[in-house]
């Protein structure tokens, strides 16, 4: 039972991982209908800045507080994001081009991401401190490392925020608005432009966010990303290409098939990498919506 | 006229095996090997429109399929190389079949999902895939009392790329190909032409993954190993990206592009080391952006500019 | 004309949620027929439109092509079966010049399978020739003859929309519905479509059509339905359905004046 218990945090917090990669997709997706494959390497990207700010191993080594490398996670992504989508989205969209045009281009980004890293940073797996130290941690029955908690906590409090976005503001009226149709909204005086810019400035935010959280547990690696895709877009299959909601409940589903196939399946452990695709197959073929399906514009 | 020229490239392509020599020759092997891929990926992608990830996964099946059947279960070379193919088709429909239900790119996950579940099974394969380490120590077997080594085998790539070519260029001029090109600009307007899209996609998926079978089949002999990594997904980001920079929809354009960016490492890696990736990248962003028809849609524009009085 | 005829339309109803688009609508189309469908912005036209082309599947009711329902059909097939339709946003297959535009077209008579085309088979450069040929006839009788390998993104509007009209008939249509046909074009231009639909019908094609120009209609229908909150308030002539005081009533206010102008007799 204690060993279930501590699966479920486990589980938890690998699925939170996965459910803001999920995000990260997600606030892109909406408005654009653009898969963004590139958010992997963004949230490596977001892992090295991470450790640059918090120790001496990697540029700027600046050992600051965790809650400014947060900060710097943010603030440099969303650049990023945002520059991404300045010089290489919005020209295609401005030109008319296929939906297929940005979605390439995002893979060559993709590349120049991470070879980039490798120049930067080298091909070696850097360390990252976690913000609580190594120390264990049990609440009530549920015991697990500090940064697990952690993990579930920000990703809970993060989802909140992106759901009060999406549901309170003008702003989340908008991008819903622009998702629905973007010709109608165009009309209806909301930028175009402007929502795109900040769908990729917040879903590389949210994707650097997950790469920090997450590189405690398996330090800063330039090859960290494309798995990180993998699994939030499986992720955002089973939850629905459609909600906020969806996309953590899908990150969850993920996880914890992952973890409690791997332990209690009697198979070899190599095999168990197949349950994401496994599940990602059985999705597209029986459920191709998701659980949790969009609003439909009428 | 036109089969005189054909003639004329093979014998030129294959005399070129016969001069090469030691690592030149390996190197003029693969890029065969990538060229054949390049064709048939460039119809699937290029002409059909349809975003897969799993060109490589199919050229594993091949290569993997017709070592085990002929080298590990011992069936007859013959039947252990139809039997592989045959396995790239049906699996291929299957794969096909559900994934092109729906609009969209469900076809690129279900494709990207498959290829990743390839390779788990190939690593964790045991003996008969050889797990992790891959299958070695096999040899071409005699073809009707032939002995294809050396530069020969080269030729017989040089035959796999010239099939490979006149199949696909034989769909592209018929009014299939044509049904290709209306379905990728609009395949609402193309059923409303009465064209049964769903059909078209999932037949040329179909035959572009086993084309991808034959090629991975012709490949297992090319160094007489095979290994996991090969068929990962770092290739297949490298033949799309040959596809968008030699110019998408064209045979020539695919071809271009394969040997562009198969030589260009052997140049590049001395003098950048491993930023030639970052180069690529770039390469692909400014293709897109800029040259959406890529180096033959270039060089189109430089022969105009050259022989205008020529045009037809 | 005492055949059955070619379209029949019975009890057609769609609804979208709660809202009723198109409710218990039943009416004919003869072969060689015009038959247009008109009506104030939001009686249903579009949506009728889109139900008989397979686009929208209706809640209720059915639809029949020369006695087979075609209803709940996918496109394809309802095209395979001789009914093309044209677009109102003209919709070329960009990238493809107008005579391969124009084949696309003819695929529904098309016999090549893949392993024809793969194996060579003589009927299938046959059946290419011929289509072709076809396709240049009909390139001629649209008028595009000067842009035969023209990229089509080049065309004008007029021009692109003679050449939905070129495509679809490459099918060899027994039926084809055109959507709004006139909008957009100049008065030169719908003069030149007038003749050519009369052509089209007279060749025994049954023309549907959905438009709000009424200058450009009323001369050119042989009988119109008229739709309101989506149902049919009138079905005649020309001459008939602008005298009916329901068809009055339903445009008061919106284009009585155009129905008065349009008349054929005024």
């Amino acid at each position: 039972m204690d060993d279930f218990l501590e699966l479920t945090v486990s589980a938890m917090a690998s699925g939170c991982i996965y459910g803001l990669m999920a995000l990260a997709y997600l606030i892109v997706l909406r408005p654009t209908s653009i898969i963004n494959f590139a958010i992997g390497e963004w949230s490596a990207t977001g892992a090295f800045v991470g450790v640059g700010m918090l120790s001496t191993l990697a540029w700027p080594r600046f050992e600051g507080p965790y809650i400014l490398a947060i900060v710097a996670v943010v603030v440099v992504l969303g650049l990023l994001g945002w520059a991404v989508e300045r010089l290489t989205v919005r020209p295609l969209i401005r030109r008319g081009a296929a939906v297929t045009s940005p979605i390439l281009a995002l893979l060559g980004v993709l590349v120049i991401f991470r070879e980039s890293l490798t120049l930067i940073y080298g091909a070696d797996p850097l360390p990252s401190p976690p913000p609580f130290g190594f120390k264990r941690i049990e609440i009530g029955a549920f015991a697990g490392a500090s940064q697990q908690f952690f993990i579930i906590a920000v990703t809970l409090s993060l989802f909140a925020l992106v759901w009060l976005f999406f549901e309170r503001t003008v702003w989340g009226r908008a991008f819903e608005a622009v998702a629905l149709n973007r010709r109608a909204a165009a009309l209806m005086g909301i930028n175009l432009g402007r929502v795109t810019a900040l769908a990729f400035a917040g879903g590389a935010a949210v994707a650097g966010l997950a790469g920090l959280l997450m590189s405690p547990m398996t330090s800063a690696h330039y090859m960290m990303g494309l798995p990180l895709a993998i699994q939030g877009f499986t992720a955002l299959v089973i939850g629905g290409v459609g909600r906020v909601e969806g996309a953590l409940l899908g990150g969850l589903i993920l996880a914890f098939v992952e973890q409690l196939g791997a332990r209690y399946l009697p198979i070899p452990s190599g095999l168990t990498l197949a349950f994401p695709f496994a599940l990602l197959i059985l999705f597209l073929l029986l459920r191709p919506t998701g659980l949790i399906a969009p609003r439909e514009a009428r | 006229m036109r089969a005189l020229l054909w003639l004329a490239s093979i014998i030129a392509a294959s005399l070129l095996a016969f001069m090469l020599g030691g690592y030149a020759t390996d190197v003029y092997r693969k890029m065969l090997v990538w060229i054949a891929l390049a064709l048939s990926y460039n119809f699937l992608f290029g002409v059909a429109g349809q975003i897969a990830f799993s060109q490589f996964a199919f050229a594993g099946v091949g290569a993997y399929g017709v070592v085990i059947l002929a080298h590990k279960l011992g069936l007859p070379f013959g039947v252990a190389l139809a039997g592989a193919i045959a396995l790239c088709s049906l699996l291929a429909f299957i794969v096909a079949v559900p994934s092109t239900r729906l609009e969209g790119f469900y076809l690129a996950l279900a494709t990207l999902a498959f290829a990743q579940l390839f390779l788990v099974v190939v690593n964790e394969g045991g003996d008969l895939t050889g797990g992790t380490g891959g299958i070695a120590g096999y040899r071409l077997p005699d073809v009707f009392g032939y002995t294809l080594r050396g530069p020969w085998y080269t030729v017989v790539l040089v035959l796999l790329v010239a099939l490979t070519l006149h199949i696909l260029l034989r769909l592209e001029r018929s009014s299939f190909g044509r049904a290709c090109r209306a379905i990728k600009d609009n395949p609402a307007v193309a059923a409303a032409m009465g064209i049964d899209v769903r059909r078209t996609k999932v037949i040329t998926f179909t035959l572009t993954s086993t084309l991808a079978g034959l090629a991975g089949a012709a490949y297992a002999y090319v160094d007489n190993v095979i290994n996991p990594p090969v068929f990962g997904l770092d290739n297949i980001f490298l033949l799309l990206f040959m596809i968008i920079v030699g110019g998408m929809g064209r045979p020539a354009g695919a071809m271009l592009g394969a040997v562009l960016l198969y030589l260009a490492p052997f140049v590049l890696e001395p003098i950048v080391g491993h930023a030639y990736l970052v180069l690529f990248g770039v390469l692909v962003v400014l293709a897109i952006l800029f040259q959406p028809k890529g180096l033959i849609g270039l060089i189109d524009r430089l022969v105009d500019r050259l022989g205008p009085e020529q045009r037809a | 004309m005492t055949t059955a005829p070619l379209i029949k339309v019975e009890g057609l109803t769609k609804r979208f949620g709660g809202l009723v688009a198109v409710e218990d609508l039943s009416f004919d189309v003869e072969s060689g027929e015009i038959l247009a469908l008109i009506g104030p912005n939001g009686a249903g036209k579009t949506t009728t439109f889109n139900l008989i082309a397979g686009v929208l599947v209706p809640s209720a009711g059915h639809i029949a092509l020369d006695g087979q329902r075609i209803d709940g059909m996918p496109v394809h097939r309802i095209a395979g079966l001789g009914m093309m339709r044209t677009f109102q946003h003209n919709m070329p297959f960009a990238g493809m010049s107008l005579t391969a535009n124009v084949l696309i077209g003819s695929h529904r008579k098309l016999r090549a399978s893949v392993l024809d085309i793969l194996a060579g088979r003589s009927f299938v450069r046959d059946e290419e020739t011929q289509a072709r040929q076809r396709a240049g006839e009909l390139i001629d009788f649209v008028g595009l003859n000067a842009y035969r390998g023209a990229d089509v993104t080049t065309l004008s509007f007029g021009e692109g929309r003679l050449l939905e009209i070129a495509r679809a008939l490459a099918g060899s249509p027994r039926v084809i519905l055109l959507d709004e046909p006139a909008a957009g074009l100049t008065t030169a231009e719908i003069s030149r479509l007038s003749a050519m639909i009369r052509r089209i019908a007279a060749d025994g094609v049954s023309v549907l059509l959905v438009e709000h120009d009424m200058h450009f209609l009323l001369p050119l229908a042989h009988r119109v339905v008229v739709l309101n909150f989506g149902r049919k308030i009138a079905e005649g002539g020309s001459r008939d359905i602008v005298r009916d005081p329901a068809v009055k009533e339903a445009y008061l206010g919106e284009a009585a004046g155009a129905l008065r102008e349009g008349a054929p007799d005024a």
